[in-house]
């Protein structure tokens, strides 16, 4: 994996040792799979609420934002960050720049951008607006105004 | 009105500043077209036959008239002098050259306007019956809860990439002029029996190439409420909203194969988990804040002994143009900009400029569009009023066509857009020519005719007494015309009346239908009573016949 960065303002953990599986590879032997200790990759279809139960058997999650229209990525990470209360890390893989503020907000600890935007500067866009106007699963450093 | 505060201001700074780095990573080539493209959307910017355009929020219909002027200063300063307002509460500006974007937002900043997210997938520009607090019967003034709701899903953080667009409207009054059964979300203010307030919610519907009207997901959600149950809506929406066809993106795909029940039984699961969240609830501390800053600027006035002037043109005109007002002596009154042979909603930047300051001096600095790409002023007095149609004649403003069939609905057709199938406008102006006759126009009475270039509906053909929709036959252009579709009252898609017809019959056609109506009406019958009544077949009989 690419380089991951934990803004300091980010939980942080050592989870560079963990083994990532996917979401299918998950349900098929979850169960062998949890003794391991593994983390998973869950794309924007797969269906979030059938680990809602396993949460504490995963060590991490990589949310997968490649496809920048897609938005089914936020509200996996509001489900597993606000309504659940995950501990692990909530990672998103394949971030796009424009989108970090977003990401972050909806509840994902640390993130790995894409490749193509090596070099850009990230604060830009992972704290593009210093003010808020909704209730969120992460309003850090924000001023809230609603 | 509504005022922006400081940090309002700044946060509108921030997103032209994102906005502009954006742009520049696009023009050096450090942005691809497809990001560039969602990302530009979302900031009301569109890429047309021509040139650039770029869609201006008005929220609620409501302008300053400082605000007019530094949208004409806009016309003027980066398009080619005029704008044209929508059926959704926005303007749009149709020659915007790429680099100057950022400037142009920055102008609109100075006076609290803005392009958030007048288009692209997520929460448009909530709409509100432009006549909200002047009305006799309101339930209540849909503005502020107006305002608490596009705040709040301004640049969400979970729901910024929906499958697709998301269009709101909120209305506080018995009759519906905001049309809420033809949006994604429809949200009526009522009293329960304890007489709290609270929002009936209808969702998944629409026009476009499959016009649905929404289904009532919950009968009443206490107005405290309401934010998140939005929320949830959304939020299943965001989950299994269809994303694999570019056709079936919008949430009404979703409401119909799920079926409305079943719908509103998972918005419900998921809206149970979060209904008792303290952060999610109304804040009443800024609502009553947002009731004083829409608070009406006016108070009733004794006006008795007056005597209105009888000039002829001015009684037709205010026949047609004024309206009472809840507060006594007070007239709301609508200015029609429709003129032969000028696009409808198109206003120049002088016409702009000469409106913003008979607002200034009629009507308390304050004007509001309609979904009828009219101009309201909203607070004139009474006894005033003579004086106001004075001025507009003088500038030739004082068209008496609001509330007849010449005040014609049309979108920008393929004259302006790429998306478009046939002309809009020009239609228009053959209708108004075929038509120019106050006499024969006062006898036809409110017939409304809306006209939309493609299948996007954007003149909202669906719900008019006469809708056109634009089509191209073997490199021809067609339409297709849908009769009796009406909102106000209760809401019905116009029905198709049969083979669409080509450019060059298609006023015939209209004539015969309008004589149709005449021939068989009867005293106080509407068009949609008369059709409700005969029946489409003796239209189609005399139209194809």
């Amino acid at each position: 994996m690419d380089e991951i960065k934990n803004p300091s303002y980010l939980i942080n953990k050592d989870y560079e040792s963990i083994n990532l599986v996917t979401f299918d590879e998950w349900i098929e032997d979850s169960e062998k799979l949890s003794k391991l200790g593994v983390g998973i990759i869950l794309k924007p279809q797969d269906d979030i609420y059938s680990i809602q139960e396993q949460l504490e058997l995963i060590e991490l999650i990589a949310l997968d934002f490649s496809n920048f229209d897609d938005g089914r990525g936020y509200t996996q990470a509001y489900l597993l960050s606000k309504r659940w209360k995950y501990v692990g890390e909530i990672i998103a893989i394949n971030a796009h720049l424009d989108q970090l503020q977003f990401m972050i907000r909806s509840g994902i600890t640390s993130y790995q951008l894409l490749e193509s935007y090596k070099g850009s500067i990230d604060e830009d866009y992972s704290h593009g607006f210093s003010l808020c106007y909704q209730a969120a699963a992460n309003n850090n450093g924000l001023h809230l105004q609603y | 009105m509504y005022k922006y505060s400081e940090k309002d201001r700044q946060f509108l700074v921030e997103r032209v500043d994102q906005f502009e780095k954006q742009l520049n990573r696009y023009l050096s080539g450090d942005l691809d077209e497809d990001k560039f493209r969602s990302l530009r959307l979302r900031n009301g910017l569109y890429m047309e036959l021509h040139a650039h355009m770029l869609r201006v929020a008005i929220p609620y219909g409501i302008l300053s008239s400082n605000q007019l002027r530094a949208l004409a200063d806009v016309a003027d300063k980066y398009d080619r002098g005029f704008g044209h307002f929508t059926t959704r509460q926005n303007i749009q500006f149709n020659w915007i050259q790429l680099p100057e974007i950022a400037n142009l937002l920055r102008d609109l900043t100075d006076v609290g306007l803005h392009a958030i997210q007048t288009s692209g997938k997520a929460t448009r520009n909530i709409t509100a019956d432009p006549l909200s607090g002047l009305t006799e019967g309101e339930i209540e003034d849909a503005r502020p809860y107006c305002e608490l709701i596009r705040r709040w899903f301004n640049l969400h953080p979970e729901f910024s990439w929906l499958p697709g667009k998301f269009k709101i409207a909120i209305n506080g009054a018995k009759l519906d002029e905001t049309a809420l059964r033809i949006h994604d979300l429809g949200l009526r203010l009522i009293k329960n029996k304890k007489k709290e307030l609270g929002f009936k919610v209808y969702v998944g519907g629409g026009l476009g190439a499959a016009a649905m009207i929404a289904a009532e997901t919950a009968s009443f959600i206490p107005s405290e409420d309401i934010l998140s149950y939005l929320e949830s809506v959304m939020r299943i929406y965001n989950l299994r909203g269809r994303r694999d066809h570019q056709k079936k993106l919008r949430i009404k795909f979703l409401v119909r194969e799920l079926g409305a029940s079943e719908f509103s039984r998972l918005v419900n699961e998921d809206w149970h988990q979060t209904k008792d969240d303290q952060e999610l609830k109304l804040n009443l501390k800024e609502l009553q804040s947002l009731k004083e800053d829409f608070a009406l600027p006016i108070q009733s006035i004794n006006l008795n002994g007056f005597q209105d002037d009888i000039d002829f043109n001015y009684s037709i005109w205010k026949k047609n143009n004024v309206r009472n007002h809840k507060v006594s002596g007070y007239s709301i009154v609508n200015i029609s900009l429709t003129k032969l042979g000028a696009a409808p909603g198109d206003t120049t930047s002088e016409q702009m400029r000469i409106l913003a300051n008979l607002a200034d001096q009629f009507s308390s600095g304050e004007i509001r569009t309609t979904k009828r790409q009219t101009i309201v002023f909203p607070f004139v007095r009474k006894d005033k009023v003579f004086n106001l149609w004075e001025s507009l004649e003088k500038y030739d403003l004082a068209s008496p066509h609001q509330g007849t069939m010449a005040q014609i609905v049309a979108c920008p057709g393929r004259d302006y857009c790429s998306l478009a199938k046939a002309v809009s406008i020009p239609i228009a102006t053959r209708v108004q020519e075929r038509f120019n006759d106050m006499k024969k126009l006062l006898d036809i009475g409110d017939l409304k005719i809306n006209i939309s270039g493609c299948e996007n509906s954007c003149a909202h053909h669906h719900i008019a007494d006469i809708g056109l929709l634009g089509m191209q036959k073997n490199g021809e252009e067609y339409y297709q015309i849908t009769l009796a579709g009406e909102t106000l009252h209760e809401t019905n898609i116009g029905k198709k009346l049969g083979p669409s017809i080509s450019g060059e019959g298609i006023v015939d056609s209209i004539e015969t239908i309008v004589n149709v109506y005449i021939d068989n009406r009867k005293i106080n019958e509407n068009f949609t009573d008369v059709f409700k009544r005969i029946g489409i077949e003796a239209f189609k009989e005399k139209v194809y016949g």
